[in-house]
């Protein structure tokens, strides 16, 4: 399997009062086709610098980062822009739709800056709302819609050119429980169809359901581990019922 | 058992050694239950009694591991079994291995997040291959949440143990 | 009272804090008090020096002048009447002194460029009760011959005592030069005067000058009721119809009226322009203030917890304001009194150096009146949204929520236009109020550019008109007057540009602010900067496209109602339109891009984190 996103040694310096501080420092970090890589770490951490990173929103100051293959930490803004639109969507927590656009225009956006016939652009965003169970908004503007719709609106918007990986900042950050659950399900449905997906949260509930966990803290990555295995359903169950030993 | 780790100790100081690290749970404690377990822990070879002269007292019984229950301690330390008592149990587990060096309370909390992590891992897949409207996905849900909030009790566990092991 | 206090402290930390947008918006507002101050204190400059004059040389209440026709001589009858009557008037009750009456000779003396009309005033040496004109250089009349110039006919032909004048196309000798009020100084008054000796005045009667009338100059007991004795003595006027005889009454206020034509259209002139540059001040100070407050109102949970109320932040928004005007007025006084003399200097009627008036209330109440207005309507709109809501965090809610995409949208997008461009668009329609204030703004430039091009072919024409003969000097003086004129006008149509270019800069900056956000957004989705920079400049073009609309019919309309009189009429050729409409939307989007550019340099990623 090819490797989606490979990141070696990425720095990321901030000057802060007079000192310079690492916000990500020094960290290797690998995405697999079709693999659901969470990271995890408190506050402050680095997370979201990291995610800015792998997306090109912030440029590292030492590293290399290749997506798909090719090296794109030297791009130049307009490069990025123009690698983005093909190769990276991104979810945000606060949604981040153009709240001038409704939703369909929203999602076909990215298409259409791809080249895309206005035509086919607004058939794949259509689809892809009907997948995603919100057709029904398509002509809303974004602040007549409810925080899981925006959300999924917006991961619509990052599927529509078939990416090959989707980053995900706190994307349940902002949204009730059951809208989290709903987009948990869109989540795991997208692993099965094979998407590549790098979720950053500080929430357990959205981490586990990754393949892969990373742990960060103060910049850098301080664990790795499979979730796949380990438990077994079986364990799970049985402690359900309470029949474990004693302390 | 593990309290004797640090140090032997009297029955009575056992009792009080107990109720400092349980605080307002420690009340619940019966104070006969410590002298019943020491003794048939004595009778498993894991503890061993002494006696220990006093100046003004008459000969006072301490109790004090042996190699064997030291070994049993480790691993009662290193297992992350989960069950419904695991917060006050765990909770010991962090101030017992503070206090005898046998392991890294943060390293100990770090594994067992990521026992709990790979058990609602497990839950959630469980879960998503329900179908929509069935029963059994409200139990799952429950135990879901009931992990959860123990992850984030954990973390609140990290953050204090941190917090102690930075100077 | 205790909210009114409590609003002026606010506005001074306020002021305080954030300097830059109010010294933006006291510059603009200055460049018009400017110019209204140099107005206040030119018009009317000439009056201290003329005063002096009047009273040095004993100058008259009253004035009665008879004219007729250099060659009707049949008039000769009635103007005897009228002397008879003139003589009665000189002992009327009332008066205390008379000069006069003096007879005038019509003529023509030579000057530069030709002939100018020359009239010589004949009287004994003197003393004189009224009117002593007085002699600035060389000898008033007396033994000897000689004529004594008018000291603006002498300036204009630059001879002193000792030179000489060809009078009729003959040399003669110039015995002295004297200043008068009795009328005003050549070349913009006309005709040029000498005064002569009733032997001097045989001579040139011999050379041909006729005899055209003559005038009586009068003091008065209360020289302020002069119009009170010109009203009792009316029948002095009468006209007889069988002859072209004038006679007129005149009284010195209205003399001294009459007397400085350079500095009255001076100061209207500049009246104007800064009339024009207060208008398209109001857009730059709406958008500056509007920017402001919604600034201020960020600080919505600090201000909650002190208390203060929608209205208060009004109350602070004015006072702010209200207080740069009246700087502004100051300062715009104080560049009034400093610049007006040197321009005043440039006139050739003023009698001596020309002397800035004492500012009345009246003056300052019209610069301030201005600069108050225009920080008025700035700040109405934001004002009046403040006093509407009722929560702060109302307020907060921003600008009006987009709306769907109307018509217009769905038009721009099914023309097939770049993306960039339809989201400019559709961003630049989505406040139709904004864009209205920045189109009123622009199309005040644009208007005035429109008039400046028909000025410009209008004055053209003016100067090649051939000088009537016997007006060479005055009509080369009005030319003159006219090219001060039409710099004024250039100048100010290129102030009034420079302060669109600002208005605009100043535009795209908070609308590149208002849109950063979705902006980040569109980068993150794939636009590469200068996509982004290119909407930001089309949804400016909106009101650049109305400012043209309506800005070249408007300044054709102002100039049709300009041309005519004096100024030859003239239309501006389509091509010269067509060329304003094209050029001015080229220079527009350049100018806007800057900002535009700039300000899309910055990092993407703070926008989008969630803090």
């Amino acid at each position: 399997m090819s490797a989606v996103v490979e990141a070696r040694g990425l720095v990321r310096r901030y000057l802060a009062d007079g000192s310079s501080i690492r916000a990500v420092d020094g960290v290797d970090l690998v995405v697999e086709a079709g693999e659901t890589v969470s990271v995890m770490g408190p506050s402050g951490c680095g997370k979201s610098t990291l995610l800015h990173l792998l997306g090109g929103l912030e440029r590292p100051d030492a590293g290399e980062l290749r997506l798909g293959g090719r090296r794109v930490d030297g791009f130049s803004e307009t490069a990025w822009a123009v690698f983005r639109r093909r190769n990276v969507g991104f979810v945000f927590q606060a949604f981040h739709l153009v709240d001038e656009l409704t939703a369909v225009e929203n999602v076909e956006l990215p298409a259409l800056l791809l080249g895309v016939s206005r035509r086919a652009a607004r058939r794949r965003a259509m689809d892809l709302l009907e997948r995603l169970a919100v057709a029904g908004r398509a002509g809303q503007l974004p602040d007549r819609l409810s925080g899981g719709e925006r959300q999924r609106v917006a991961v619509a918007r990052a599927l529509v050119n078939e990416p090959l990986v989707v980053l995900a900042d706190e994307p349940t950050g902002n949204l009730d429980s059951r809208a989290t659950g709903e987009i948990l399900k869109l989540f795991a449905e997208l692993r099965q169809a094979g998407q590549a997906l790098l979720i950053v949260t500080h929430d357990a509930r959205v981490a586990s359901t990754a393949d892969r966990l990373l742990r960060m803290r103060d910049g850098a990555i301080v664990a790795q581990t499979r979730l796949g295995s380990g438990a077994s359903a079986a364990g799970i169950l049985a402690g359900l019922a309470d029949l474990g030993g004693e302390g | 058992m593990s309290l004797l780790a640090k140090e032997p100790a009297h029955g009575y100081e056992l009792r009080q050694r107990l109720g400092t690290a349980l605080g307002p749970a420690g009340g619940a404690l019966n104070p006969g239950q410590v002298y019943v377990t020491l003794s048939r822990l004595e009778r498993a070879g894991l503890v061993r009694a002494v006696e220990v002269a006093q100046p003004s007292h008459p000969d006072k019984k301490v109790y004090e591991l042996t190699a064997p229950g030291r070994e049993r301690v480790e691993q009662w330390l290193a297992d992350v079994t989960w069950s419904k008592v695991a917060p006050v149990e765990f909770h010991l587990k962090l101030v017992i291995a503070a206090a005898t060096g046998l392991a890294d309370p943060v390293a100990l909390v770090d594994t067992q997040r990521l026992e709990l992590l790979r058990q609602l891992h497990q839950l959630q897949e469980l879960a998503v291959a329900e179908p929509a409207d069935s029963d059994g996905v409200l139990l799952l849900e429950g135990a879901s949440l009931r992990l959860q909030a123990d992850i984030r009790w954990l973390e609140a566990c990290e953050r204090r143990w941190v917090e102690r092991g930075s100077p | 009272m205790r909210s009114l206090r409590l609003a002026a402290r606010l506005a001074r930390g306020n002021l305080r804090r954030r300097p830059a947008q109010a010294l933006l918006l006291l510059l603009a507002l200055t460049i018009a008090t400017g110019v209204l101050g140099v107005a206040a204190s030119v018009y009317g400059s000439a009056d201290a020096p003329w005063d002096r004059v009047w009273r040095a040389t004993r100058g008259f209440h009253v004035s009665l002048g008879v004219y007729h026709p250099p060659d009707e001589p049949g008039n000769r009858a009635f103007v005897q009447e009228l002397r008879r009557r003139a003589a009665r008037l000189a002992t009327a009750p009332g008066v205390v002194g008379a000069g006069g009456p003096w007879t005038h000779l019509y003529g023509s003396i030579a000057v530069p460029g030709g002939e100018e009309d020359l009239t010589a005033e004949i009287r004994d040496p003197g003393p004189y009760a009224v009117d002593q004109p007085l002699v600035t250089s060389g000898r008033w009349l007396g033994e000897g011959g000689g004529v004594v110039l008018e000291s603006g006919l002498a300036a204009t032909l630059d001879v002193g005592p000792g030179d000489t004048v060809t009078i009729q196309g003959r040399p003669v000798p110039v015995r002295g030069v004297a200043s008068t009020v009795s009328r005003g100084r050549f070349p913009l008054s006309r005709p040029a005067q000498v005064w002569v000796t009733s032997e001097t005045a045989r001579q040139l009667r011999d050379l041909g000058m006729t005899e055209e009338g003559f005038e009586l100059q009068l003091r008065l007991a209360d020289p302020g009721d002069a119009a009170g004795f010109v009203a009792a003595h009316r029948s002095l006027e009468a006209t007889d119809p069988s002859s072209s005889v004038i006679s007129y009454l005149e009284t010195w206020q209205q003399r001294r009226a009459d007397s400085h034509s350079d500095i009255d259209i001076l100061a209207g002139t500049l009246f104007a322009a800064g009339g024009l540059i207060a208008i398209l001040t109001v857009a730059t100070a709406a958008v500056l203030i509007a920017g402001r407050m919604a600034t201020q109102v960020r600080q919505v949970g600090t201000l909650k917890a002190v208390g203060v109320t929608p209205r208060q932040i009004v109350l602070v928004l004015l006072v702010e304001h209200l207080a740069i005007a009246a700087g502004a007025t100051l300062l715009g006084l104080g560049i009034g009194r400093l610049l007006a003399p040197r321009v005043a200097e440039t006139s050739v009627t003023v009698l001596g150096t020309p002397e800035p008036p004492p500012l009345t209330w009246g003056r300052v109440a019209i610069v301030a009146a201005v600069a108050f207005t225009v920080v008025l309507l700035g700040t109405i709109r934001p004002a009046l949204r403040g006093i509407r809501q009722s929560t702060l965090r109302s307020l907060v809610a921003g600008p009006r929520p987009p709306r769907r995409p109307g018509r217009l949208g769905r038009l721009a997008a099914s023309l097939g236009l770049p993306l960039p461009g339809v989201l400019g668009l559709r961003s630049g329609w989505r406040r139709p109020g904004r864009l209205l204030v920045n189109a009123a703004g622009l199309l005040l430039g644009v208007a005035m550019i429109v008039v400046a091009l028909a000025l410009r072919d209008s004055l053209d024409l003016l100067s090649l008109r051939p000088a009537e003969p016997g007006h060479a000097a005055s009509d080369a003086a009005v030319a003159v007057l006219y090219d001060q004129i039409r710099a004024v006008i250039f100048a100010t149509a290129g102030l009034l540009l420079a302060l669109a270019t600002i208005n605009a800069i100043i535009v795209a900056t908070f609308a590149a602010r208002d849109a950063a956000r979705n902006h980040a957004v569109l980068r993150a989705v794939g636009a590469t900067p200068r996509q982004t920079v290119i909407a930001l400049v089309v949804s400016q073009l909106g009101a650049c496209a109305v400012a043209v609309v309506v800005g070249i019919p408007l300044g054709l309309g102002l100039w049709s109602l300009m041309e005519g009189g004096d100024l030859p009429e003239v239309g501006v050729s389509t091509s010269s339109l067509l060329l304003v409409a094209v050029a001015v939307p080229v220079a527009f989007a350049a100018i806007v891009s800057v900002p535009a550019r700039l300000l899309a340099r910055h990092p993407v990623a703070p926008l989008l984190t969630y803090e």
